[in-house]
């Protein structure tokens, strides 16, 4: 007798915070494991995209429950599944706009193929997979709906399929998913290489926060506002498991592309915008949970990322610290002041408002709902780094 | 628009997915049958057939 022994994972994410390349990945996996399946007499019975979790850079089916026997010529029970939870939202991302996976927040089960249909590109007919598993679909739906509602009590036509056809048929969404390509222009993807530090500043930075990660101790870090990975990269250097967020999807499939397989596993890039992070959605709001209710990390770090929320987003700073607070019992946050190159680029374009947006506003407003442990002033640079710790 | 709340979109899938697989067979089938008949003039190993697949992607 096999005992399947479950092992608990750090962190649940669901697709609609997965970078193009993660939520392809997971698509491959489903039809991978369909055809092992076969290969066994079984069948995947759903192709559930939240059936998939990434983890230590790569993706993992997590429902065992999804396997049962099946005859080899049945149709795949699952095959509308896959198109509307892996198949549309990829070719939309790919062929109309990578922010199109942010439909997958609205619609908890795949995005309904006539939709995906209406907002491709029409040049998307031409591609034999597409035009089939997604336009042809979206049709062969219309039309079903169309005919007259069945006799009650007739017997349910049972259709079969060869077994040929079976891995035809897994092929061909096979080659179509594998078609399927995007690839980041985003000006946060060269970030990291147009900051305003001088390399003093950059070192002295890295010094400071490899010190404070130390102080701290923990074994798990969220990095938010993470860009491309580059303090991720410290923490996870320094032992913990990361999940390094950033809301441009570019800056994620890059940072994904850099970790996935073996280079940096206990790094996970997902793609969160903390200004209007996942809420909780479906059926009484409880079946996939909102971002903050999903556990949380030793420390969070928020690096180069107040002064966004603060003045591009117009959250006064005590806001900013009471959410940092639910998020984390340590937290380790970069003010970037006025002064700063990066700071007067946001406020360029509109008066400033922000009568309290100082150092010591900074410490007043973090004050109410953290203990300031230490602060680390940057050479060469206005900034400061805090160490904060939840009262 | 039709009512689509009172349907199984699940039907027409089904359906599709039937005439689909019968289409994609034929050209899946001989694609195999080149792949492995390649590998036997060659002399590989015929269980490395999904990469050769991929090479001789026509449908595409």
């Amino acid at each position: 007798m096999a005992v399947l022994q479950p092992r608990p994972l750090d962190f649940i994410s669901y697709p609609y915070e997965w970078s193009f390349s993660q939520l392809k990945e997971a698509a491959l996996l489903t039809l991978e494991l369909q055809s092992r399946a076969l290969d066994a007499g079984m069948r995947l019975k759903d192709a559930s995209a939240y059936n998939i979790q990434l983890d230590a850079g790569r993706p993992i089916l997590i429902d065992t429950l999804s396997f049962e026997a099946a005859a080899e010529t049945e149709p795949w029970p699952a095959y509308r599944q896959f198109c509307e939870h892996f198949l549309a939202p990829l070719a939309l991302m790919a062929h109309r706009d990578v922010r199109c996976g942010l439909m997958l927040r609205d619609f908890i089960d795949g995005i309904p193929l006539h939709l995906a249909a209406r907002l491709l590109p029409g040049r998307t007919r031409l591609n034999l997979g597409l035009a089939s598993h997604l336009h042809l679909h979206a049709g062969a739906q219309r039309r079903a709906a169309n005919q007259p509602p069945p006799v009650l009590g007739s017997p349910l036509r049972e259709r079969r399929i060869s077994a040929t056809g079976q891995r035809a048929l897994l092929d061909s969404l096979r080659r179509t998913v594998a078609g399927l390509k995007w690839k980041p222009t985003s000006h946060w993807t060269e970030y990291a290489s147009t900051t305003s530090y001088s390399d003093a500043a950059t070192a002295s930075k890295g010094e400071i926060v490899r010190e404070m990660l130390a102080a701290v101790g923990g074994s798990t870090a969220w990095d938010v506002g993470a860009n491309t990975g580059v303090y991720s990269a410290m923490a996870a250097d320094a032992g913990y498991r990361v999940i390094a967020w950033d809301q441009d999807a570019g800056s994620v499939e890059a940072h994904w592309l850099q970790v996935r397989g073996g280079s940096g596993p206990r790094i996970l890039p997902l793609i969160c915008d903390l200004a209007n992070p996942s809420p909780a959605i479906g059926w009484a709001l409880e079946e996939r949970a909102s971002f903050l209710d999903r556990g949380e990390p030793d420390v969070m770090l928020a690096l180069a990322l107040v002064h966004h929320l603060a003045i591009g987003n117009n959250v006064p700073l005590p806001g900013v610290a009471r959410l940092f607070a639910r998020m984390a019992p340590r937290a380790i946050v970069e003010f970037v002041p006025k002064e700063d190159p990066m700071t007067r680029r946001l406020l360029a374009a509109r008066r400033d408002i922000f009568e309290h947006y100082s150092l010591d506003g900074f410490r007043a407003a973090f004050g109410e709902s953290f203990r300031i442990v230490r602060e680390g002033p940057i050479a060469d640079s206005g900034r400061t780094i805090f160490l904060l710790e939840r009262r | 628009m039709p009512l689509l709340a009172y349907i199984d979109p699940g039907s027409g899938s089904m359906l599709l997915q039937v005439i689909l697989a019968g289409a994609l067979a034929v050209p899946f089938f001989f694609r195999r049958v080149i792949a492995d008949t390649w590998h036997k003039v060659r002399g590989g190993d015929p269980s490395k057939r999904a990469e050769v697949r991929e090479e001789t992607d026509s449908d595409r």
